[in-house]
């Protein structure tokens, strides 16, 4: 069988500062092959964004450090190869847009030039091939005019547009897999949904991988094969979709799914929001990160930190009670008392 | 715009490739857990870490100290600043620095270390005083221009861009050759010149303040437009104002030391930093002690006030926003 | 973009004559005798005397006398030396190439030290070089110039005597200097000295700008498209961060026309500064105030000019608003 296109193992940052060791992330795992979208969701500061940054060692190694763990992509470890081999990685096989269109280009150079660039480094196109590639680019994803557009800056683009220019950027060098770091979430709702229709069907053109991650359930419900929940720096859930979806087992994913107003709410229902605060990754608490919040814990949560329990074949949830009979969610959750923290 | 402040302020080391913004936030927002303190109690605290501010206070505390208490012991010590001993002239002029006259005597047989220290008290009088007078200024025609906005705002706005044009020394230049040099006149020349920075800057504070709803509230309660700004507006624009007012104390010291080296400032014999910087440039040679210490207090001085600006700003930063 | 230059001249105007206006409010106040102003200790008969009053309006309204003072700016008439006799204008005009070329010097200067300390010290911050960048710059800035001036004179000129010669003592005097070394060689302190506080600040703006523009997202995709450190900073960073800085270069300059009357005056350069101090020493007004005039209209047309320019550097500005939904 062949290998995994990517393999993230047990995947430790800290970073270590003067206040103390910021455990950003500590002990994420999964898997990604061609083709796949894994959907990464958690709340900010859920360590989600700094897991994908660490995988393209974009973190500045002081003050951060890995600790531990492996990125394999092909076979070959991102974690322990050189400087230069990183470099030829990103934005070649594996690129990664960024959550702000208005801010991750460049103001002062024009949209085609910024497109180019990767081409010129990674490919070694000449100037004059790669802005008709660029020219291309733009036009597949959906930017009318593109030969004229081309020479445009960033601010003569709306928001949309902007984010779909970091796709094609993205996109040049027909990168492996695609990190797609917040892409929609400082859009507008209605751009939201093209952007992410756009990113399926070239999916679909190129066969790229993508790494979505959002906070948003209802993005990767639409477009993920498997998710992988984060918390605190930690994966509390991973599988597929629908066993996610259908079958979640861990008290956090509950508590995300709770708190989604639903269709079938009733005008007096009440939001479910899931209470207390995400706790400081410095002065991490003893035993499982979540149990201070969770509805349904016990002392034992307290003390001891769970380990990743199999569901049912590669579905995992950290949780001590996950997958034991019986361990349902309440659908009284919100009304339960929490140990405050 | 990205903030690349962390609440630690200037501690965090800035990445060199960048871009930690949305990951810094993420990591350090938990640091940020705790009861939020009063705004100056935050600010005093992270001053207070900094060792150069620290020292520029104490040594602003000493001068000021000194200056103002000089009569009592200068006099008694080193000898008169401006009082010239016609008997022993010809043997106290331009004497080396010694235990008695620790920056040696002028060309008039006076204690120069006398006249250092009575010097202090004009220089740190113009600083301080004259930019009282910009702020001043400067509040009233920020608050007018920011509050009531249209003509009168166009007009308060021309007003600075025509003061801006002007470079500062050269307008203290021209306005005392108008007012004729001495006290006041250099207090005015000075004072009138710093008001558009700070009218800039309480300006665009009102107008973002403006729109505010506690603003809309305090408004249907019946406050009046002065209260409004007095108990609203002010405390949240005080940072900016601060930091400029501290660093232009710095500026006025500066061009007050050369209106006087022009001979256009305080007259003599009252000593005056400026002006014995300019009388010692004829004793170069013979005596060059005497450039020095003067030109050390300017230095030491503004720089204290600078290091403070730098400091405070630093110290508030979190709350300043531009 | 012709529409922002456009806009920028516009707004100068009001500007123009608002400064036109107080410099006449100054030149009015002046004590004295006003005819005296003009004709200075000179003996002159009654009837010269009404001649020039009238010639000048000074028994009409105020804003008449502006009037008739705005026209003569315009035409170039700066009033007539009280002590010399000569046109002020022909007298600043004279000196005017000594003080360019210390200026020109200074700029020089401030941009290479300036930016180059400002681009060591924030790319390699909290090292030894970031430390003494910012130390050294929170000095200049402190320093009185004409102290830095006299201070230099001293070291140079009188304590490395034997290994300069003398070339840094000896003052220039007139044009071709006093013949014993070439020009330039006596250009050297004095343009230290005046672009010694500029090129603190520039310093100080060059290092504040470009750390934060390295604290931006494009940054970060920059890095993340797989561009080397170097290309990162030469290409991406520092293409931004420079904008301000030469805005600030341009606008700086009058700072600068304000510190050259200082710096010429310490080193007896004969430029438009010293003119205007010697001028201030007699009480010679009209020169004073012609001094003024020339040095603040200068400095506006260089801060019309910047702002023109930021248009070239800024996309911004150039291509104005794009598509904003």
């Amino acid at each position: 069988m062949a290998q995994d296109l990517l393999v993230v193992d047990d995947l430790k940052m800290h970073f270590h500062t003067r206040d103390g060791v910021v455990k950003a992330v500590d002990g994420v795992s999964f898997t990604l092959n061609k083709g796949e979208t894994i959907g990464v969701v958690g709340e900010s500061g859920s360590g989600k964004s700094v897991t994908a940054m660490t995988m393209l060692r974009l973190i500045p190694m002081p003050p951060g450090k890995i600790e531990g763990g492996d990125v394999r992509f092909n076979g070959t470890s991102l974690i322990t190869m050189s400087d230069d081999e990183i470099r030829k990685i990103r934005g070649n096989r594996i690129a990664m847009i960024f959550q702000d269109p208005m801010t991750s280009l460049n103001p002062v150079y024009r949209v085609g030039h910024q497109i180019a660039e990767p081409l010129m480094l990674h490919k070694g196109m000449s100037k004059k091939e790669a802005w008709a590639r660029a020219t291309e680019l733009l036009e597949m994803v959906g930017i009318p005019h593109p030969s004229s557009r081309v020479k445009d800056y960033p601010h003569q683009f709306s928001g949309g547009m902007r984010q779909r220019v970091m796709i094609a950027m993205s996109l040049a060098c027909d990168p492996d897999i695609l990190i797609a770091d917040e892409p929609t979430t400082a859009l507008d709702v209605t751009i939201q949904a093209q952007i992410l229709e756009l990113m399926q069907e070239l999916q679909k053109r190129t066969g790229s991988a993508i790494i979505m991650i959002t906070h948003d359930l209802g993005v990767v419900a639409d477009m993920a094969d498997r998710i992988l929940v984060m918390y605190a720096g930690k994966a509390v859930e991973y599988g597929t979709v629908d066993e996610v979806f259908y079958t979640p087992s861990h008290p956090y994913t509950w508590g995300l799914m709770d708190s989604l107003p639903r269709h079938d709410m009733t005008e007096k229902g009440e939001l479910c929001p899931i209470k207390g605060q995400p706790p400081s990754l410095i002065d991490v608490p003893p035993g499982c990160s979540f149990s201070p919040r969770c509805p349904y814990a016990k002392d034992i949560c307290k003390v001891e930190t769970p380990l990743s329990r199999s569901i049912d074949g590669s579905h995992v949830a950290a949780c001590h009670f996950a997958g034991d009979a019986g361990f349902t969610r309440n659908e009284m959750a919100c009304a339960l008392e929490v140990t405050a923290g | 715009m990205s903030k690349d402040n962390s609440p630690m302020g200037q501690d965090s080391k800035m990445p060199a490739s960048g871009g930690l913004n949305a990951t810094e936030t993420a990591a350090y927002d938990a640091l940020s857990a705790g009861p939020s303190r009063t705004l100056l109690g935050d600010a005093w605290r992270r001053l207070r870490k900094n060792k150069l501010a620290i020292v520029a206070i104490v040594w602003i505390v000493i001068m000021v100290v000194a200056a103002i208490s000089a009569d009592l012991w200068v006099p008694r010590f080193f000898g008169d600043p401006i009082a010239i001993e016609t008997t022993t002239l010809s043997t106290n002029r331009l004497l080396a620095p010694s235990f008695t006259h620790p920056f040696g005597t002028d060309d008039l047989g006076r204690d120069v270390f006398s006249r250092v220290v009575y010097g202090a008290r004009f220089s740190l009088a113009v600083g301080l005083i004259a930019t009282a007078i910009s702020i001043v200024i400067g509040l009233i025609l920020g608050a007018l221009a920011g509050y009531y906005g249209g003509l009168t705002d166009a007009f308060v706005m021309r007003g600075a861009d025509v003061f801006f044009a002007f470079p500062y020394t050269l307008f203290a230049i021209a306005m005392i050759a108008v007012l004729g040099p001495g006290f006041i006149n250099v207090f005015l020349a000075i004072g009138i010149l710093g008001w558009p920075s700070i009218a800039r800057v309480f300006r665009s504070s009102i107008l973002s303040v403006k729109q505010q709803d506690y603003i809309q509230a305090a408004r249907a309660l019946g406050a009046n437009d002065v209260r409004i700004m007095l108990h609203h507006i002010l405390p949240n624009s005080v940072a900016p104002i601060i930091v400029y007012g501290t660093m232009s104390i710095g500026g006025a010291i500066l061009t007050e030391a050369a209106l006087s080296f022009l001979g256009m400032g305080i007259q003599p014999p009252t000593p005056s930093w400026g002006y014995m910087i300019n009388a010692s440039t004829k004793f170069l040679l013979t005596a060059p002690w005497l450039m020095l210490w003067p030109g050390f207090a300017i230095l030491t001085t503004v720089l204290a006030f600078v290091l403070l600006g730098d400091g405070l700003r630093d110290a508030l930063d979190v709350k300043m926003k531009d | 973009m012709l529409k922002y230059i456009a806009r920028r001249i516009l707004q100068m105007i009001p500007v123009f004559i608002g400064v036109t206006v107080l410099l006449f409010v100054m030149t009015a106040v002046v004590p004295g005798d006003p005819v005296k102003m003009i004709t200075g200790e000179r003996q002159i008969s009654p009837a010269v005397y009404n001649q020039i009053r009238a010639e000048y309006a000074f028994d009409k309204p105020l804003p008449v006398q502006y009037g008739m003072y705005l026209n003569r700016l315009l035409h170039g008439d700066l009033g007539r030396s009280l002590m010399r006799g000569r046109d002020v204008r022909d007298m600043l005009v004279e000196k005017f190439p000594y003080t360019a070329r210390l200026a020109l010097c200074a700029i020089v200067i401030e941009i290479i030290i300036g930016i180059g300390a400002g681009m060591v010290s924030a790319i390699k911050r909290y090292s030894f070089a970031d430390v003494l960048v910012t130390l050294s710059t929170s000095i200049l800035v402190s320093l009185p110039v004409f102290w830095l001036g006299t201070l230099l004179q001293l070291f140079f000129g009188i304590y490395l005597k034997r290994w300069t010669g003398g070339a840094f003592y000896l003052p220039l005097s007139g044009a071709g200097g006093s013949g014993v070394f070439p020009e330039w060689v006596y250009l050297i302190l004095p343009s230290i000295t005046l672009a010694s506080v500029s090129t603190a600040y520039a310093a100080r703006i060059m290092r504040s700008q470009l750390l934060e523009v390295m604290g931006q997202d494009y940054i970060r995709t920059a890095s993340a498209k797989g561009l080397s450190g170097s290309a990162v900073l030469w290409r991406h960073a520092i293409k931004n961060a420079m904008i301000p800085v030469v805005t600030f270069i341009g606008i700086d300059f009058g700072a600068m026309m304000s510190g050259a009357i200082l710096t010429e005056t310490v080193f007896n350069w004969p430029g438009v500064g010293n003119e205007v101090y010697n001028a201030v020493v007699r009480r010679d007004w009209p020169v004073v105030m012609g001094g003024v005039v020339v040095i603040v209209v200068l400095v506006m047309v260089i801060n019309l000019l910047v702002d023109i320019s930021y248009a070239f550097f800024d996309p911004r500005i150039r291509y104005g608003g794009g598509s904003e939904e």
